[in-house]
C-alpha cells in the first residue's frame, strides 16, 4: 500500500483523460491505509470538503443497508430473484394455457386486491405490476385470462385519465407513474412496444363480452359442483367490463346515454355480490406478502424503484378490496346523482356532503367529471389562460358561466340578468355583468375543485381561494354600481351579496375545517366559536335575508302572492341551519370562558405561546375586504365583560343556546343525519351546561373533555 | 478541524494525526469503490467520512455481483451513506485527476 500516495501528485497517467463513455478505472486498494487514517479523526468529526458539503448534505443521504432505506438489499430483493415472464413460463411456474378456473378466479382476485391499493395511493410497480402476467398479456394463451389482462391495462389507463383529468389527488392520495408500463396500450412482448397488439375501447371491450358468454355457456353445460365456478368466472368478467364501460362513459363524456351508466353500474353491483360469494372459491394466497400463489412476484419491480423507494406495500386483503370495489361501485353510482343538481347552490352542498363522507379519490374524481365536463380543473385553468388572452376569444368554459348566471338569478335575481331587462338598451351595463360572470368562472371551478381534495388538504386551498373571492368583492361592488346607476335607481348589492354568501361560506369551512381537522388546542376554542358565533353565522343569515329581499322586490305582486303559498322562503331551512350554529357556537364560547375563569382550562405560559399570535395566525386568511376581520384587540375589548361575569351566569347563557339550538332542530321536519347528529350534541351539552350552572363540581379544575365522535365540528362537552 | 489547524504542534502525535487526515482529504471528490458486505459494489465520488469509517458517496451508482456472471445495469442511487461496519474494501480510481468542479482550498 506503500504506492497510494504516489498517483496523488504524480501527472502523467492524468493527461490521457477518458472523454468516452465508456470508462475505465484503474482501482487501487487503500482498505488497510483509510481505516488506519480514519482513526486520526475524532469521535463525531467529519472529514469533508467544507465548501461543498456539509452536514445538511449528509442528512439527506440514503443509508445502506438499511431494510427501510435501501431497496437493494439483499432482504428487499427477493431471494431467489424473482423470475420474469419467460423464465417463469420455461420453468413451468407460470401457467399461460389449462389454467383451473378456481386458478384464474385467485389470479384475477389478486389483481383486483393490487388496483385497491394502488388506488389507496401505492405505486404501480409494487402494487398492479407485482402480477407477472401483465408484463406480457398477448402471450397468455388461456383466452379468459387473456382478456382479463388486456382489459386490467386499458382499466387502469381510464381510471388514471379520470384521475388526472379531475385533478384532485395530492400524493398522498394517488401516484399516477407508469414506471414504463405504457398503460392503455397492450404491449409488453419482449418491452417492445408493437402497435399490432394496440386493442381499441371498444376491442376490448367485445373481447371481455365474447370471453363472458363462452364461459356462460360452459357454467350452463356443467351441471354438477364445477359450475358455479365458471358462473363465478363469468361474473368477475362481466363486472370487469361493466365497469370499465361506466369509467369510460364518465370520463370520455362522449356518449349521451346516461341511463346506459347507470345501468352499468346497477350491473357491477349485482356482480359484485356473486364475486364476494364466490371469493373463496379461488386460489388463496400462501404467504402473507404474496397475493396468489401464482402470478406474482412482490419483488419483481424493485429494481425500478427509486433509491427511496416507498417502504414495503402491503396488498390489501382480498375480501376487503373486493368491499372496498363494492363500496366504490356504490359512491360511484351515489355520484350520479349530481346530474339532478340543476342548481349551483344545491350542487356545492352535494359535493361538500360527499366530501364528508371521506369517498376514494376514484370516486371523488369522477364526481368532478360527472358534473362539469370539461372538469373543473380544466375549467379553471382554461378561465385563467383567457383572462391574458386578447379579447374575442373563445370561451370553452360557457358551460359554467352558464350554471353561475342561474345560480346569481335564482339566489338575487338582479335586474340585469332578468330576460326583458329594463336595462336592455344599456349594452356597457350588460357587458359588466358578463365580464364580472366570466370572471368568478376562475374562483368557483376551484370551490368545486377544492371541494373534491381530501379533506386534510381542502383547508389550506380554501384559505387561498379567500384571496381570489376578496378580488371578486371589489368587481361585485363595482357592478352593482355600475347596473343600478344604468338603471337609474336605487343602489342594490346583487351581486355583492350573491359573492359575500360565497366568502361567509367558504369562512366557516375554512375555521371548522380546523376543529374537524382537530389543530385548535383547548386553550384556543373559545375565540374560535366567538368569531362563528358572534359574526360569521350572522353575517350569513343576514345575508340569506338580503338575497331573499332582493329576489322578492322585482317580482310583480300577483307571482309574489302565488309564490307565497308555495314556498315563501328559499333559504328558510338554510337560514334556520345558520341560527342552530350561531348558537352552538354561542353555546361553546360561554362554556368556555366559564370554564376558564374557573381554572378549568390549562393556559400556555404566555411568554412561550402568546394568545394575540395565535389569533393572528388562526384568522390571518379571513383578512378580505368585506366582511372586515375583527382583530385581537377588537376581540379583547368586545369581551372585555365577560372576564367579569359569575361563570354561573355564562353557564345559564350557554344553556340557553343550546336550548335555543336544540329548538330550532325540532322543527326541522325532516330530519337527515346532520340534524339527528346536532340535535344529540344539543341535547347532552345543554344538560351538562345545566348542571355546572347547578354549580356542580364548581371546584375541580379537572380539564373538561370535548368529545368530537357524534358530531366532527360540534363537540360533547363531557365533565370528568 | 478549524481547530487543529490552529492548535501550536507540540507532539509528535499530533503531526502524525494531521498526516491520517491530510491524506484522507486529498481523497476527497475522488472515485471509490467500495464493496459491501452483501457482495454488492457502489461506485461514487468519495465525498465525506467519519471515525468510524462511515462513508459518504455522491452520484453513486450500484452494481451487483452476478452469480452466474451476468453482470446487470448499474442502479443509479445518487447520494448514499455506507456504514463503516459493512465496508469489505475501498479501492480508489488511480486513472482520472480529480474531478475539478470543488473549490481549491
Amino acid at each position: 500500500m506503500g504506492d497510494t500516495d504516489d498517483f496523488f501528485d504524480g501527472d502523467g497517467t492524468m493527461e490521457s483523460l477518458p472523454t468516452s463513455p465508456e470508462v475505465t478505472y484503474n482501482w487501487v486498494d487503500i482498505t488497510t491505509d483509510f481505516f488506519k487514517n480514519i482513526q486520526d479523526l475524532q469521535l463525531g468529526e467529519l472529514l469533508h470538503d467544507g465548501h461543498l458539503f456539509g452536514l445538511f448534505e449528509a442528512m439527506s443521504a440514503i443509508e445502506m443497508m438499511d431494510p427501510k432505506m435501501d431497496a437493494g438489499m439483499l432482504c428487499n430483493r427477493g431471494n431467489p430473484k424473482p423470475l420474469n415472464f419467460q423464465q417463469a413460463v420455461l420453468s413451468g411456474k407460470l401457467k399461460i394455457d389449462d389454467l383451473e378456473p378456481s386458478e384464474i378466479i385467485g389470479i384475477i382476485d389478486a389483481t383486483v386486491a393490487c388496483i385497491v391499493s394502488w388506488l389507496e395511493g401505492h405505486s404501480l410497480a409494487q402494487t398492479v405490476f407485482t402480477n407477472v402476467y401483465l408484463h406480457q398479456p398477448h402471450s397468455i394463451i388461456n383466452n379468459p385470462l387473456k382478456a382479463y389482462c388486456i382489459a386490467v391495462y386499458k382499466l387502469l389507463d381510464c381510471i388514471r385519465d379520470c384521475i388526472t383529468k379531475a385533478q384532485v389527488f395530492e400524493e398522498e392520495d394517488f401516484l399516477p407513474m407508469g414506471y414504463g408500463y405504457r398503460l392503455g396500450s397492450n404491449l409488453q412482448s419482449g418491452n417492445q412496444h408493437d402497435a399490432s397488439l394496440e386493442v381499441s375501447e371498444q376491442k376490448c371491450i367485445s373481447m371481455l363480452r365474447e370471453q363472458e358468454e363462452e364461459l356462460n355457456k360452459k357454467a350452463r353445460s356443467q351441471e354438477d359442483e364445477a359450475n358455479n365456478l365458471w358462473a363465478a368466472l363469468a361474473a368477475r368478467i362481466r363486472f370487469t367490463r361493466m365497469f370499465y364501460q361506466a369509467l369510460l362513459l364518465i370520463t370520455k363524456r362522449d356518449s349521451q346515454s346516461g341511463a346506459d351508466c347507470v345501468a352499468l353500474l346497477n350491473g357491477c353491483s349485482e356482480m359484485m355480490k356473486v364475486i364476494i360469494k364466490t371469493a373463496s372459491k379461488g386460489t388463496q394466497p400462501l404467504e402473507n406478502h404474496i397475493p396468489n400463489p401464482m402470478g406474482f412476484e412482490p419483488m419483481i419491480n424493485q429494481r425500478l424503484l427509486p433509491p427511496t423507494f416507498p417502504r414495503y406495500t402491503r396488498i390489501k386483503p382480498r375480501l376487503e378490496a373486493l368491499q372496498y370495489f363494492d363500496d366504490l361501485v356504490t359512491r360511484l353510482r351515489h355520484a350520479w346523482k349530481i346530474k339532478s343538481c340543476t342548481n349551483f347552490h344545491t350542487a356545492l352542498d352535494f359535493f361538500m356532503e360527499f366530501s364528508r363522507q371521506r369517498a376514494c379519490i376514484l370516486s371523488r374524481s369522477a364526481l368532478q367529471l360527472l358534473y362539469l365536463s370539461p372538469s373543473p380543473a380544466i375549467t379553471a385553468s382554461m378561465a385563467q389562460s383567457n383572462v391574458n388572452s386578447p379579447q374575442g376569444r373563445q370561451r370553452p368554459q360557457h358551460a359554467f358561466i352558464e350554471i353561475l348566471r342561474e345560480s346569481v338569478k335564482s339566489f338575487v335575481n338582479p335586474p340585469a340578468l332578468a330576460l326583458k331587462s329594463t336595462i336592455g338598451p344599456n349594452p356597457p351595463a350588460r357587458e359588466f355583468v358578463e365580464n364580472f360572470l366570466v370572471r368568478c368562472v376562475r374562483p368557483f371551478a376551484v370551490l368545486v375543485q377544492v371541494c373534491g381534495h381530501n379533506r386534510a388538504r381542502q383547508r389550506d386551498k380554501l384559505a387561498l381561494l379567500l384571496d381570489d373571492f376578496a378580488a371578486l368583492q371589489e368587481e361585485a361592488e363595482s357592478v352593482d354600481a355600475l347596473v343600478s346607476g344604468a338603471a337609474g335607481s336605487a343602489p342594490r348589492a346583487c351581486f355583492g351579496t350573491w359573492i359575500l354568501y360565497h366568502v361567509l361560506r367558504v369562512m366557516i369551512a375554512y375555521l371548522l375545517s380546523g376543529l374537524e381537522l382537530e389543530l385548535y388546542s383547548v386553550h384556543e376554542y373559545h375565540y374560535i366559536f366567538w368569531y362563528l358565533y358572534e359574526f360569521l353565522y350572522g353575517w350569513l343569515v343576514s345575508a340569506l335575508g338580503r338575497a331573499e329581499n332582493l329576489s322578492g322586490e322585482r317580482k310583480d305582486p300577483k307571482r309574489i302572492a302565488a309564490r307565497k303559498k308555495k314556498r315563501s322562503r328559499p333559504y328558510a331551512r338554510e337560514g334556520l341551519m345558520c341560527q342552530v350554529m350561531q348558537n352552538m357556537c354561542g353555546g361553546y364560547f360561554k362554556a368556555l370562558v366559564a370554564f376558564k375563569l374557573q381554572g378549568k382550562i390549562r393556559q400556555p405560559q404566555s411568554e412561550f405561546d402568546n394568545e394575540a399570535v395565535r389569533y393572528k395566525h388562526r384568522f390571518a386568511p379571513l383578512s378580505v375586504l368585506t366582511p372586515p376581520q375583527v382583530h385581537y384587540h377588537e376581540f379583547c375589548e368586545m369581551t372585555q365583560p365577560f372576564q367579569y361575569e359569575n361563570p354561573i351566569i355564562l353557564y345559564v347563557a350557554g344553556c340557553k343556546h343550546f336550548q335555543q339550538a336544540r329548538t330550532f332542530l325540532e322543527t326541522v321536519t325532516t330530519p337527515d343525519q346532520e340534524v339527528t347528529d346536532l340535535l344529540k350534541v344539543a341535547k347532552t351539552n345543554f344538560v351538562v351546561l345545566k348542571l355546572l350552572a347547578g354549580g356542580h363540581k364548581k371546584d375541580s379544575t379537572t380539564p373538561p373533555e370535548f368529545d368530537f365522535s357524534v358530531h366532527r365540528h360540534f363537540p360533547i362537552i363531557k365533565l370528568v | 478541524m478549524s481547530d487543529s489547524t490552529v492548535k501550536p504542534i507540540e507532539d509528535p502525535k499530533v503531526v502524525m494525526e494531521l498526516e491520517g487526515k491530510a491524506k484522507l482529504r486529498k481523497w476527497l471528490n475522488m472515485n471509490f469503490r467500495i464493496e459491501m458486505t452483501d457482495g454488492r459494489v457502489l461506485i461514487g465520488v468519495f465525498l465525506c467520512t467519519d471515525r468510524d469509517a462511515n462513508v459518504i458517496l455522491g452520484a453513486c451508482s450500484e452494481y451487483l455481483k452476478g452469480v452466474d456472471g451476468e453482470t446487470e445495469e448499474p442502479r443509479v442511487l445518487g447520494l448514499v451513506m455506507v456504514p463503516g461496519r459493512h465496508i469489505v474494501s475501498i479501492q480508489i480510481d488511480d486513472t482520472t485527476p480529480s474531478q475539478k468542479y470543488f473549490f481549491d482550498e
